[in-house]
């Protein structure tokens, strides 16, 4: 199991319930809270699998999270 | 391990071989927080990119590369990379407020300008007795001073 800490402050809630739905697809998917953050908790058939689903995960709600406020270079 | 990078200072950048990741802190009241987005929409598309504010004036990127490379050349090279892309960001930001003014000013006078001439009902309203133009040095003439019939001397 993958576990991303996603900063509240720094990621928008929107964009990363957003995204856990799209992902649900590629792997198994788990929100949660802690102080602050975000919690996103990715299993998946293998341990690589669940990285690289993890990974693009957070690229995808950071993405989101920067498209939304028009911070994009 | 975590392990500092030569040519940083010490306490703000990372480099952990293991596991191909950089790291880098910076003071928010230095880089503003949109810079720091800026910069990080940049290694979307190779690195795999996690954001944080450890403490309340700081942000910190973690880039781990799609294609992890444990050479710590690389990651050096890497987060060389970051750390420029941050300042560029910033700089554009700073640029980008500094020259709003001009941009609305241009952009405002453009859209009077696509919206056409005057209507019948604004021309009814307008006041012909009005200064036509500010003209604090009295350079202008009026056409019937420069055109117009000249009185017949005698």
């Amino acid at each position: 199991m993958v576990e991303l800490r996603l900063n509240r402050e720094l990621y928008a809630p929107a964009a990363i319930e957003a995204v856990a739905e799209i992902y649900r697809a590629y792997a198994e998917i788990e929100l949660g809270d802690e102080a602050g953050y975000r919690l996103v908790r990715v299993r998946a058939a293998s341990p690589e699998r669940e990285h690289r689903v993890a990974g693009e995960l957070g690229n995808h709600a950071l993405g989101l999270t920067i498209r939304r406020r028009g911070s994009e270079p | 391990m975590q392990q500092p990078i030569d040519g940083f200072p010490a306490g703000v950048a990372h480099a952990d071989v293991g596991s191909a990741e950089v790291s880098l802190s910076v003071d928010e009241t230095l880089y503003p927080l949109e810079a720091f987005y800026g910069a990080a929409f940049t290694f979307l598309d190779r690195c795999y990119v996690l954001l944080d504010r450890p403490e309340p004036s700081q942000l910190r990127i973690r880039l781990t590369g799609k294609r992890p490379s444990s050479e710590p050349e690389a990651l050096r090279e890497l987060l060389g990379e970051l750390a420029n892309e941050l300042l560029a960001s910033a700089w554009r930001q700073q640029l980008a407020r500094e020259q709003r003014p001009l941009v609305e000013a241009v952009t405002v006078r453009a859209m009077e300008g696509a919206l056409g001439g005057p209507s019948l009902e604004e021309l009814a309203r307008f006041e012909f007795d009005d200064q036509a133009l500010e003209d604090p040095l009295g350079i202008a003439v009026a056409w019937e001073d420069k055109y117009g019939k000249k009185p017949e001397a005698g």
